[in-house]
């Protein structure tokens, strides 16, 4: 009994994880047309995004690089900026909500309560047209303020829920910031981990983002996404790799500075 | 009283985190008659509990044997052994109503519904909740949820029931009042208890016989009165109530403590080294005996409790005495009586 | 309350009350006046109420502009089905882990809880990709049944490609909150219930699911709702067999350019979502109330 559980969790991780695997070792085989049949090892698909890859004029057509780096760079930087604004105002109205409901008692106070569930609830695929409608409807471009615009609904509601929870968890004392343990741990929650968490959700944020970004506005999960619906390519594995490797570290810096905070 | 239960060679070693081994039972022998009430007593981690779980069959003993009724229990799961336990937390179902909690034993084995009710009834009754069948384990008060908890344990009509601590949750008067009706449930089913406890007050009132552990093993098992009054090692005497123990040799039927206080003896004690037990109860304020001072006089409403230390130097001596006018107080001298006769001397405990 | 805290609260609240009303109640307002407007030639839209929008979907059109396609329909329920075996399916996957981890040493729960984060993490769109980089022909799968000479299931852009791709997807939001009741489960109820005689499925049934019922509901919830409306997934991973609802609002967005019918297609996803939501809350109340 306790033995085939180790082995269904055994599994179980492997299901979790060899797909992420898979992606990362193909990221380094040179063989283009079946990049599943191991050909060697090359850097090439990494070097083909930034432009500097030497196999674009292949005769054979093997080797088909992305059409535009700069494409790229500026999908990233677009996401960036967005997660940026995104969670700066998130964090920033969604705490102060969950401030106001957990310490004060007011008329309409549930109505609060339960309507800032509702954004997280809505099913992004509605929220998305729903923005898509009213943005034209009021005439509005579609630009990276609406991107900023849609992905604070459901961050904000993100963002209350997650520090609701946490208030209601904690001493009221607590928010005087005496200088005790709870309160390091909550100034590392409110600077670290509540950013995060609302950065990478802004960063990976798809379907909202996809209804409501222009042509001139793509962000990295719909300039992927695009890419991958014309199929796959070696470069795709690149940049999935540089992606998965990007979160892990950033995962693993809000783990262990976490893990700082509640040992002092 | 035939055998119900016997438990013969029973050895149980955990690992600690830190990567010790740890021997929870280290040769555990015991047999419980039918009808019997057995208490285990020991302080925390003396293996009481271990023994009750590896009874139950929540623990699997590393070797040794556990026979029930002529039946081998020592490899069985615990839904196939016919023993029901009543939890420390009382473990009552939070999503079941009373009557379902009680009526779960009989469900699960198949019972028609309306038989059921019967016999949930009936439980219900005897542990004097009638009424309460249809309320959730949550509005119910510390004392109900015990009752629910016992009714749920004997409705299926166990030849063993094991209890583990279960009136630690209960206030002082209320646990009191549980003992004698637990007694009382026990006389009238017929049902052999083994019952866990730390708390030797609640051993010496409700046993038939005391099982005193420590460390893994039984140090003495014996009726209540033989644990209280011939305890057979130092520590079962000074786990058993408060006790003033002389440790010294004998000669001519004396005691001589290294202090140098002298204890008379029953007639006919061999000589050598010895410990005698003297409970505070055994002193009468005297003319002869020993001579001291009170150093500390503790007012507990009909009796006094007093510390007495001997003049002939050692620890004090604690002594029960009637309070009354013309009680001692702080600083008073003060000689204790005793029966030479009644005083139990432990041979070769030093 | 004094004035004081009167305008500290004002303070705290206004930002959101603004921006939500504006941009979360406008959104879903004009989403609802929308599906009952009429279409316009050339992806425009006419001011003028229009039943026929739903009654396209669920078979009371006029027959003369609208036809009755019973195509939204069969999707529709598709969308259900695939939703609901997506959300079976994690639950059987994480129920044992989830108990698996409850077990372990405070250290090795940590390490192997962060593992199960960890991923939800990496990009969605690009933990998809690695699905269709294992599923298509010539990928992982096709290469590994190859090279022992076998026939590879063709499992690309079929239903059961959807699913594995929402189950791996969807995997994080239902092992949290089924962990986290899981882990609270008292240990002694399950003992008390082997000790009245329970064998261990019964136990099961009785005991470890009534009590683990709100990390349950909680976890089917929270992945019933993307799933339902997803179009990323089959997008990549269905094809024309595994189209589901959300993909059907896409393209009378993004292609069709039927705004009033998309419209009417979003809310009959939220009328799902809303009927999964109420049916839980209603649960959460009942069991709240046993409580």
């Amino acid at each position: 009994m306790k033995i085939s559980l180790t082995a269904f969790a055994g599994l179980f991780f492997l299901f979790i994880y060899a797909p992420l695997i898979v992606i990362v070792v193909y990221s380094f085989n040179s063989n283009p047309v079946n990049m599943l049949v191991w050909d060697g090892f090359t850097l090439d698909w990494y070097k083909g995004l930034f432009g500097i890859g030497e196999r674009t004029l292949d005769p054979n057509q093997r080797a088909v690089y992305l059409e535009s780096t700069p494409q790229l760079i500026a999908a990233l930087k677009n996401s960036l900026t967005v997660a940026a604004v995104t969670t700066l105002f998130s964090t920033l109205v969604g705490t102060a909500t969950a401030l106001a409901v957990t310490r004060y008692r007011f008329r309409g106070r549930t109505v609060y309560t339960g309507g800032m569930m509702l954004p997280m609830m809505m099913p992004d695929i509605v929220l998305g047209v729903g923005l898509l409608i009213f943005f034209s409807t009021i005439g509005m471009q579609l630009s990276l303020l609406t991107i900023i615009i849609g992905q604070c609904t459901f961050l904000t509601s993100y963002v209350f829920i997650v520090v609701q929870a946490r208030l209601a968890g904690l001493d009221p004392a607590l928010e005087e910031a005496s200088a005790d343990l709870g309160a390091n741990e909550w100034t590392t929650f409110r600077k670290v981990t509540l950013p995060q968490l609302a950065f990478i959700i802004s960063m990976d944020d798809l379907v909202i983002t996809y209804f409501i970004s222009g042509t001139g506005s793509q962000t990295l999960p719909t300039f992927i996404f695009s890419m991958v619906r014309r199929g796959v390519k070696p470069e795709i594995n690149a940049i999935a790799t540089l992606i998965i490797l990007a979160s892990i570290i950033i995962a693993a810096l809000g783990l262990w500075l976490n893990a700082r905070a509640s040992r002092k | 009283m035939p055998d119900l239960l016997t438990i013969a060679a029973a050895r149980r070693a955990f690992t600690t985190p830190e990567g010790k081994t740890f021997q929870a039972l280290d040769g555990i022998d015991l047999t419980v008659g039918d009808g019997e009430f057995v208490t285990l007593l020991g302080p925390s981690g003396c293996g009481k509990t271990t023994l009750l779980r590896a009874i139950a069959g929540f623990e699997q003993i590393d070797s040794g044997s556990i026979t029930l009724d002529g039946r081998d229990l020592t490899r069985l799961a615990p839904h196939q052994r016919p023993v029901n336990t009543v939890f420390q937390s009382y473990a009552l179902f939070p999503h079941m109503t009373v009557a379902r909690n009680v009526g779960y034993a009989l469900e699960v084995r198949g019972m028609a519904r309306s038989d059921r009710e019967r016999w949930v009834a009936d439980a219900l009754d005897k542990v004097g909740l009638g009424d309460l069948g249809t309320r959730k384990p949550s509005q119910l008060s510390g004392g109900q949820r015990q009752r629910v908890a016992l009714a749920r344990a004997i409705v299926a009509e166990p030849r063993l029931l094991l209890l583990d601590e279960p009136l630690s949750a209960l206030d002082r008067n209320l646990r009191q009042a549980m003992q004698i009706e637990l007694k009382d449930l026990q006389h009238r089913l017929g049902i052999a208890f083994v019952f866990v406890t730390h708390d030797q007050e609640e051993a010496l009132t409700m046993s038939d016989r005391i099982v005193v552990m420590r460390s893994g093993r039984i140090e003495q098992a014996g009726a209540p009165r033989d644990i209280f009054r011939r305890p057979a090692t130092r520590f079962v005497a000074e786990f058993i109530g408060e006790t003033n123990l002389f440790a010294g040799r004998v000669q001519n039927g004396t005691l001589v403590t290294d202090a140098g206080q002298r204890i008379d003896l029953p007639a006919g004690t061999p000589e050598g080294l010895a410990t005698a037990v003297l409970r505070p109860t055994d002193f009468a304020l005297g003319t002869s005996g020993i001579p001291g001072r009170v150093t500390r006089a503790v007012y507990l409403g009909a009796d006094l409790h007093l510390h007495v230390a001997p003049d002939s130097g050692g620890p004090d001596i604690g002594v029960v005495a009637r309070d009354a006018a013309n009680a001692p107080r702080n600083g008073d001298r003060v000689t204790l009586a005793y029966d030479p006769a009644s005083v139990h001397v432990m041979a070769g405990v030093a | 309350m004094t004035p004081r805290t009167r305008g500290h609260l004002a303070l705290l609240l206004s930002p959101v009350t603004l921006f939500l009303s504006v941009f979360f109640l406008g959104p879903l307002i004009i989403i609802a006046v929308y599906s009952v407007l009429t279409p316009g030639l050339y992806g425009g839209v006419e001011w003028s109420f229009y039943h026929w929008n739903f009654g396209r979907i669920f078979g009371w059109a006029d027959g003369l502009v609208e036809v009755f396609e019973p195509v939204y329909l069969q999707i529709l329920l598709r969308s259900l089905g695939l939703a609901f075996l997506t959300v079976i399916i994690c639950l059987i996957l994480c129920y044992p882990v989830a108990f698996w981890i409850a077990r372990l040493p405070q250290r090795a729960r940590i390490v192997f809880l962060f593992l199960i984060t960890l991923p939800f993490f990496a990009s969605l769109i690009v933990r998809l990709y690695a699905w269709l980089l294992i599923l298509k022909p010539s990928g992982l799968l096709g290469t590994v049944f190859n090279a022992v000479g076998l026939e590879a299931p063709e499992i690309l852009y079929t239903q059961t490609a959807v699913i594995l791709g929402m189950v791996y997807i969807f995997i994080p939001f239902m092992f949290l909150p089924l962990f986290s009741s899981v882990d609270t489960l008292d240990r002694s109820l399950i003992e008390a219930s082997a000790d009245l005689g329970a064998k261990p499925w019964q136990t099961f049934v009785k005991v470890i699911v009534p009590q683990t019922l709100p990390g349950i509901a909680g976890g089917s919830v929270i992945v019933f709702i993307p799933a339902v409306g997803n179009f990323i997934v089959p997008d990549v991973l269905g094809g024309a067999q595994g189209l589901m609802i959300g993909n059907m609002v896409e393209q009378q967005f993004l292609s069709s350019r039927n705004w009033p019918f998309g419209s009417a297609l979003a809310m009959v996803i939220m009328a799902v979502v809303l009927a999964a939501l109420m049916l839980f809350t209603a649960r959460a109340c009942k069991a709240g109330a046993a409580r």
